[in-house]
């Protein structure tokens, strides 16, 4: 029991070291709507920061949080060049109903699906919603857990911080 | 002493294997405390152990194709909404992995399904106090262009120990278009997937099959916005061991399901048909609960977020149920009329599911039944028609508006009596209003409200309407009030029109939560994808804090 | 080459399941042959039940069914534990009474076994074989579709005790008090400590069952606990060193009706939601049943079962 515990707290000591460096996407497969399999670490966007927001059709917040960036969207994109890819954690049970909501809600993110959770399960995450935001060298730079009316201005501030600096 | 040391060591040679070969640690961990008084008037216990709690930490390194992860969980004890078997500390989840050449091998647990998961799927649902995590060997191909291979061998997880059946399975897809380098707008994924579990049985009376196999196909049409998908399941004989005649059941069994949708910028619908008949598929043949179901029929109704449209929600019957559903979703455009200035969101959502002819399929020496393939006219099991409409009415107001009509049938999806308390019939009616103070101030409200009545005369009183009223203060990105009660005005028994009052609040901060609540919760069906467990009422104090890294 | 290898498991897996044509029913059983020996391995189902509980006849039927197959060394045990489903009716203090599951089964003993072995508490029906593979994670628990099995295994047991049960009556007794002498014997020699238990049970008692969908009204209980004739967890019997042969005798002298009404009173003062109900026993149908086990694994060795009034 002992051992594990110092196994752990030095894991956790490590983990604070690297966690400095910045961590970059594990290499785990999504499939797109169109059903081809995709892996996370060849998405990319020019250099440019990228958004990665885990959410799913039944989770109120999450879609609260993606129909709010949808208005303002365009205009991240003009001065920021930011790409938001949502991953949908929907199960078998409501993952038809991924494209219809995504394409009647008018996003224009890219969308994958992660119906098994793997991906879900290597970036430690345990509930949606979920954001991550990458930079240009694709490491994991900053993230928050869940969503409240007016993140959203934060998570752009973090963005701005990322392309001026 | 000596141990310990070398236990440092490791640690070290591990913490210089990250830095040197550019790996990282990731990893999440989550912390449920709850305290427990005794309610008689909504009959919550308290528990002896005053304090219970779970809590569970995931680590994972990952460096370029190698990979290894564990789980510590803790359950001293187990929160009285959790199976009591789960006691004690451990780690029942590890594994290793690397991936080289297009393969890639899994050593220890991992989670799998095949297909939709008919005839299996291993995952974890932390709320529902579910894990059956396999416990093998797995190997995942991509063979050249479009195919990819999975197969695997192992045990699943129960609790702390391990199911006796062992599964061997096997799951081939492929990507036609790709394969064969069609440049064709339709594009066609088929799959296939084969399970076999073995058992060692012994039975003086009966022949039993000691290697039960279950196999499903499956099909993906797309073009454009279209999008087809099927996939189809039968499971051979898998009488459990007994020695009574009439429980012996020698009949296979099949399941299907079937979507079709279509969708384009501002609108998209789904229409799907499932059946599935006999189709229960256990790691260990003889035992009851949901810890030993490997099998998942997709539950075919909507998944309700508001808490008086899930007070009475669809469980999946893998032993037998035929069901539609339809849902339809649509923006109206900006500038319109009903848009508005944002545009206004709609959403239909009908589904219905009922028995089969007779019950499922039944077959030994003296009996043999298989109920027909479609008949509708059948016992009701549930039924949901709703719309939710979604509006940004300005910059500062937003409102979410559901109305439902569901008809449960509380005698057979909870195992009752039938005559008990039949068939309830529910409107129920929510308003989601939430106002933007100032930058980062937001504040909400629900209300919601739920007639019901039985549908015909029972034993058992009825828990009547209900209402609901939430209040909810929110500062970005750090805060949130909330406030909430849920009155059952209309229980048929007085004595039970009772108040269960909550108050939360949360503290987040990066990936970091902080949640402390108060209040009594009523006892009820609690339901993840179909999957259900029953929620005692309790009344208490929670801590809760998640944080991942 | 790795298409071939996987082609190869394909075949493998495909070629491993076993679809069973009807007749489904095996036929013959061969019986144990006993005659060679003066004791066989008889096996204790201690069946965790409940009056309300609908599932719980399926348990009780598989019990005589697992009975009619392997016959008297079957010895069955009905425990009626727990709030939820073995607590009489009515209790609903806002009236309505129920008059259908009124009688209180339960006993202080099973209450004790059943909070000990954390049956009721995980969902009944369930039972112990034996009370083998005894943890605390629960796995001497059994449903009653693993019953079978299990009883095959420990048939094929060695058989390390014999008991044998005498009952009499002398004219001085009570009409209702008997003598009861436990006389038993090791059948190998054996280094542990060993417990006897003695309990009474009543067979055949007609009264109300939830049975699936239905409320019946003649159902037969069968072989229900009454009362124990030593402490829950039994008394000293035999410990340390025993010898091949060594014999051991225990004797109680027991008067049925203050038995009775020690469970009326305790089912009247004692017991959550008790009504008293827990009278009217048979003297023809009750057994003698006594047993004993190994308390460092709780594991029972050696069960035996005799008519009260020797029918």
């Amino acid at each position: 029991m002992k051992k594990t515990i110092l196994f752990l707290t030095s894991i956790f000591f490590c983990a604070t070291l690297t966690l400095a460096q910045g961590k970059s996407l594990p290499n785990i497969d999504v499939k797109t709507l169109q059903g081809k399999t995709i892996n996370i670490q060849d998405l990319e966007n020019d250099g440019k920061p990228m958004v990665i927001s885990f959410w799913a059709t039944w989770c109120k917040p999450c879609k609260k949080e993606l129909n709010t960036i949808a208005e303002v969207y365009d205009d991240w994109q003009e001065e920021t060049g930011v790409k938001l890819i949502a991953i949908s954690i929907d199960d078998t049970r409501s993952m038809s109903k991924v494209a219809p909501y995504v394409n009647s809600s008018d996003w224009d993110y890219e969308v994958y699906l992660d119906s098994n959770s793997d991906l879900k399960r290597a970036m430690g995450v345990s509930t949606v919603p979920h954001t991550f935001l990458i930079n240009g060298e694709g490491k994991i730079v900053w993230n928050h857990k869940g969503y409240i009316d007016g993140d959203e201005e934060e998570l752009y501030e973090q963005i701005q911080h990322l392309v001026t600096k | 002493m000596k141990n310990k040391f070398l236990t440092f060591l490791f640690s070290i040679s591990c913490c210089n294997l990250i830095a040197q070969n550019n790996g990282q640690i990731t990893g999440d961990f989550s912390l449920n405390l709850q305290s427990y008084v005794e309610d008689a008037a909504i009959n919550a216990a308290a528990a002896d152990e005053v304090v219970l709690n779970n809590a569970f930490l995931n680590l994972t390194y990952s460096s370029n194709n190698f990979i290894i992860g564990l789980r510590y969980e803790s359950y001293l004890n187990a929160l009285l909404d959790y199976d009591s078997e789960f006691r004690g500390n451990g780690v029942p989840y590890r594994y290793a992995g690397y991936t080289i050449d297009g393969l890639e091998i899994t050593a220890g647990n991992f989670y799998e399904q095949f297909g939709s998961g008919l005839i299996f799927r291993s995952y974890e649902e932390k709320g529902l106090g579910i894990d059956n995590a396999m416990d093998g060997i797995r190997l995942k191909y991509k063979i050249g262009k479009g195919i990819s291979l999975k197969s695997f061998i192992g045990k699943s997880r129960t609790f702390f120990t391990y199911a006796e059946g062992i599964f061997r399975g096997i799951d081939a897809e492929i990507d036609i278009n790709e394969s064969f380098e069609l440049e064709n707008t339709t594009k066609y994924i088929l799959g296939g997937s084969f399970i076999s579990r073995y058992e060692q049985r012994t039975n003086p009376k009966f022949i039993i099959p000691q290697n039960v196999a279950a196999y499903a196909g499956r099909l993906n049409i797309l073009n454009g916005g279209w999008n087809y998908y099927g996939e189809f399941a039968y499971k051979i004989n898998d009488p459990i061991n007994s020695l009574q005649e009439n429980q012996m059941n020698y009949a296979s069994g099949s399941a299907f399901t079937n979507s079709l949708t279509y969708s384009q910028r501002g609108f998209g619908i789904t229409a799907e048909i499932h059946r599935a008949d006999n189709m229960l598929l256990l790691s260990e043949r003889e035992r009851t609960g949901k810890a030993y179901i490997m099998n998942y029929i997709p539950t075919l109704s909507k998944p309700h977020a508001y808490t008086l449209l899930a007070i009475y929600p669809c469980a999946t019957q893998a032993m037998g149920e035929l069901g539609v559903q339809l849902d339809i979703f649509y923006k109206i455009k900006k500038g319109t009329l009903l848009g508005g200035k944002y545009g206004t969101k709609v959403n239909f959502n009908f589904s219905r599911i009922n028995g089969l002819e007779g019950g499922y399929s039944m077959l030994n020496d003296n009996q043999d039944h298989s109920p027909d393939l479609f008949d509708f006219s059948q016992e009701l099991y549930y039924s949901d028609i709703n719309i939710e409409i979604n509006k940004k009415i300005n910059k500062n107001i937003r409102y979410n508006a559901v109305i439902a009509n569901q008809t449960y049938n509380k005698d057979f999806l909870e195992g009752k009596t039938p005559g008990e308390y039949g068939v309830l019939n529910s409107t129920i009616a929510v308003l989601d209003l939430s106002y933007r103070i100032k930058k980062g101030h937001t504040i909400r409200f629900e209300t919601q409200a739920l007639f019901s009545k039985q549908l015909e005369t029972a034993s058992k009183e009825a828990e009547g309407d209900w209402l609901m009223a939430l209040a909810e203060y929110t500062i970005s990105p750090n805060w949130f009030f909330a406030i909430q009660d849920m009155y059952n005005y209309g229980n048929e028994n007085e004595s039970k029109r009772l108040h269960y009052m909550n108050i939360n609040v949360g503290f987040l901060k990066g990936s970091t939560r902080f949640e402390i609540g108060y209040g009594k919760k009523r006892e009820g069906i609690f339901c993840v994808g179909g999957v259900c467990k029953l929620v005692p009422s309790s009344n208490g104090l929670n801590l809760s804090i998640t944080t991942s890294f | 080459m790795n298409r071939f290898f996987y082609i190869i498991i394909a075949t493998i897996f495909i070629s491993s399941c076993e679809v069973i044509e009807g007749p489904y029913m095996n036929g013959t059983i061969d019986p144990i042959d006993t005659t060679n020996n003066v004791y066989v391995k008889n096996i204790l189902i201690e069946d965790f039940t409940g009056h309300t509980c609908k599932n719980c006849p399926d348990a009780a039927r598989e019990l005589d069914a697992i009975h009619d197959v392997y016959g008297s060394q079957i010895i069955g045990l009905a425990i009626h534990a727990g709030q939820t489903f073995a607590r009489p009716y009515p209790i609903d203090p806002t009236g309505n009474p129920d008059e259908k599951f009124i009688y209180d089964f339960r006993t202080s003993w099973g209450e004790e076994l059943d909070g000990f072995f954390q049956v009721s508490a995980n969902g009944l029906p369930k039972g112990m074989i034996n009370r083998i593979d005894y943890s605390s994670s629960g796995d001497h628990r059994k449903d009653w579709g693993e019953w079978a099995n299990i009883v095959g295994d420990e048939l094929s047991k060695d058989v390390l005790f014999g008991i044998n049960i005498e009952i009499n009556q002398t004219p001085l007794m009570l009409s209702d008090q008997f003598d009861i002498i436990i006389n038993s014997e090791s059948l190998s020699a054996m280094s542990g400590n060993y417990k006897l238990v003695v309990c009474l049970t009543e067979n055949n008692i007609t009264n109300w069952q939830k049975d699936g969908d239905n409320d019946d009204e003649s159902y037969v209980h069968k072989h229900v606990l009454r009362s124990f004739l030593t402490p829950t967890f039994g008394e000293d019997f035999a410990s340390e060193e025993i010898n091949n042969g060594d014999s051991f005798s225990n004797a109680y002298s027991p008067v049925i009706s203050t038995l009775e009404n020690n469970n009326i009173n305790h089912s009247q003062n004692i017991l959550t939601l008790g009504n008293g109900n827990a009278g009217d026993w048979d003297l023809n149908n009750m057994y003698v049943l006594a047993y004993i086990y190994d308390e460092s694994n709780n594991e029972i060795l050696q069960v035996e079962e005799k008519s009260l009034l020797n029918k």
